[in-house]
């Protein structure tokens, strides 16, 4: 496969900026002509997938779209109807299929989200907190400039902060971000483990088409897309979900649990995701974590678990496990080529160092952005059949135990052996250790297709 | 009347067959029948209760008499006839992906199979052939395969406990059930309502 048109596609689809400020600001479209001025004049602004050679940049913008959005801006009916259902729908209608209920459920997000308001996404990155404000300044100037837009409301994230550090620890303190998968064609530091498994047990990039749409996927097809196809191709669907962290909850369970539990506390938070916090696969060090393994690209993501069948080092309901399960439901992974999903995620709120008090009612989780060509074979299905449900993983109703709506009712069962610090536990109750904010399903256009919105040159045919 | 009752899916599908073709099938189906290790990877596939085909010759209906004619076909019929867990998408993207060289080898022989690759034309195929299910009944609509499985394995661990535990001392029982523990451990899922279909 030759390679990508890297300037085609937004740069937020193609990496992770892994720039620690971060705003993702939620605009409503009054008028479809004031709107598309609004758009040709970010249209300069938007980040591409272009490499960056001098280093990163200050600061990077992109843009994405609701099906709302996209009729605000007036694009035709034909276009309009040829987008997928789910993308139609909005992801508040298939709360029931995603399990958005109870203590997730629509009515319980944020206001924002409360009306049909939110017509498209702007985030924005910076490399410095005055980076991110200057850059927001200039985008905010456009809305007034143009009245293209009015501002709904406007979410901050920042990396957290350990000892005046950068890090990937999200507010439980698991260093995340390590299963992203690799695509053909996109650049990128390569390592075994991400992509698919062959079925000699080396790793692969998967097709372009399970990220990118119009491009051939797993199955030899091009990805449900929308027409016309320059307006679909190197665009991509984004699912936000704002992911509030009861971190009080967590660290009490933890203490109660580990209390009557020979492993012992961290050996407790692994076993709930399938990682020590620090990162260490269960699977590669079952026993305590290790830098080493961590630090080594060639190994931190280089496992499977066909030989843990019984879940005895990586339990089989870890959240690891179920959201990425490799070859564990056997056909060397084939079942789950076409289920995978590319997260990008950014904390927002103050991280409390664990010893210090931490309430579940301040305001702080992960903002979960997932890329994926098909939100309904891929993101929907892993939520609702891999983190809802169990049964793929021989679980039957249990859900995923760190991320799951458990309401209070959840199990999880650790898998242990016959020694004494790697018992088996069944943790009954379990509560919300996360609980969902909002959100809604997003359309990443290509730098053409915004272009050819920009331009209202949009034509079904 | 639907396909699905709880956490089980009911799958219909009737294609025919040109008669000469359904020897060639005939003699596929004694080969698959009697080499079990060809059946594996549809057993492997653990949503799947239960999967079945059976060839229906033309002269094969029923003809009850009371005036109905003799129908004269032209084709023979080959019924599938499965039941499985998760979602219609699922099965088949599953099918498509791991069972497509067994597939073909007994869905060829039908008029107008697409082939099982690529899956979207034999999704559509299978679409148009299926036949919805009139009644259904299941004994266990909260369990799946996987579930009814697991509590086999539970039960027998159990009773085998059960049997030992009175002739047992403490230090004896607290090793058996240590024991016992271990074995049932993966299997203690909890059953209950099946995912909104989608």
């Amino acid at each position: 496969m030759s390679k990508l048109n890297e300037t085609d596609i937004q740069g937020f689809v193609l990496r992770g900026y892994n720039l620690p400020f971060g705003r993702y600001i939620f605009i409503h479209f009054k008028n479809p002509d004031r709107a598309v001025v609004l758009i040709s004049k970010l249209l300069p602004m938007i980040t591409t997938g272009q490499r960056w050679d001098n280093g990163k940049p200050p600061s990077t913008v992109n843009i994405a779209f609701t099906h709302r959005g996209l009729a605000a801006l007036a694009l035709p009916d034909a276009t309009l109807l040829s987008f997928p259902v789910e993308f139609q729908q909005g992801m508040k209608k298939r709360a029931e299929i995603l399990g958005d209920t109870g203590r997730n459920a629509p009515e319980r997000w944020d206001a924002v989200w409360h009306g049909d308001e939110v017509h498209a996404w702007l985030g924005i990155n910076g490399l410095t907190a005055e980076a991110l404000e200057t850059c927001c300044s200039q985008v905010r100037a456009l809305f007034a400039e143009t009245g293209g837009a009015i501002e709904l409301a406007a979410q901050d994230a920042v990396s957290n902060m350990v000892n005046g550090q950068q890090t990937g620890k999200e507010h439980f303190g698991y260093t995340d971000g390590f299963g992203n998968p690799d695509y053909l064609g996109i650049e990128r530091n390569s390592q075994p483990g991400h992509g698919k498994q062959l079925p000699d047990g080396s790793w692969a990039p998967l097709a372009t088409g399970e990220l990118l749409l119009g491009y051939a996927d797993e199955a030899g097809e091009l990805p449900i897309a929308p027409i016309p196809h320059i307006l679909a191709s190197n665009g991509t669907f984004m699912v936000y979900r704002k992911l509030h962290q009861n971190v009080a909850t967590f660290r009490k369970f933890l203490d109660e649990q580990s209390a009557n539990y020979g492993g012992g506390r961290e050996k407790l938070a692994a076993k709930l995701i399938g990682r020590w916090r620090d990162g260490t696969p269960l699977e590669l060090a079952p026993d305590a974590p290790d830098q080493s393994i961590v630090k080594d690209p060639t190994r931190n993501t280089n496992f499977t678990y066909g030989a843990d069948g019984a879940g005895t080092r990586c339990p089989i309901g870890a959240h690891m496990r179920r959201a990425h399960p490799r070859d564990a439901f056997g056909f060397n992974g084939k079942l789950i080529d076409r289920r995978r999903i590319t997260r990008r995620g950014q904390t927002y709120g103050r991280f409390v160092p664990e010893g210090e008090s931490a309430s579940d009612a301040e305001d702080r989780g992960v903002v979960f952005m997932v890329l994926n060509a098909n939100i309904s074979r891929q993101f929907e299905f892993v939520q609702q059949q891999w983190i809802e449900y169990g049964n793929d993983a021989k679980q039957g109703n249990d859900k995923d135990p760190l991320i799951g709506n458990h309401g209070g009712h959840g199990k999880f069962v650790v898998q242990g052996d016959r020694s004494a610090s790697n018992p088996p536990l069944i943790c009954g109750h379990l509560p919300n250790f996360v609980e969902l904010r909002g959100g809604d399903y997003f359309f990443i256009p290509s730098i053409t297709a915004l272009g050819m919105i920009a331009m209202k040159l949009v034509d079904p045919r | 009347m639907s396909n699905i009752n709880g956490k089980v899916y009911a799958m219909n599908a009737i294609t025919p067959m040109k008669p000469w073709k359904t020897w060639i099938l005939r003699l596929i189906f004694f080969v698959l029948g009697h080499v079990k290790s060809l059946q594996q990877d549809l057993i492997n596939l653990s949503f799947i209760e239960f999967a079945r085909w059976v060839v229906v010759p033309r002269g094969g209906f029923p003809q009850l008499g009371n005036g109905q004619e003799p129908e004269k076909l032209t084709y023979d019929y080959l019924l599938f006839f499965s039941n499985f867990n998760g979602t219609w998408n699922q099965y088949i993207d599953a099918f498509s992906a791991v069972l497509f060289k067994g597939l073909d080898l007994i869905w060829k022989w039908s008029e107008k199979f697409p082939g099982s690759v690529p899956v979207t034309i034999f999704k559509e195929y299978i679409g148009r052939v299926q036949f919805d299910t009139d009644y259904y009944f299941t004994a266990y609509p909260h369990a799946t395969a996987n579930d009814l499985k697991a509590a086999h394995s539970v039960q027998a661990s159990f009773d085998d406990l059960r049997s030992r535990a009175a002739n047992l001392s403490g230090p004896e029982f607290a090793d058996a059930y240590l024991n016992f523990v271990l074995q049932v451990q993966p299997y203690l899922g909890e059953t209950g309502e099946a995912p909104v279909v989608f």
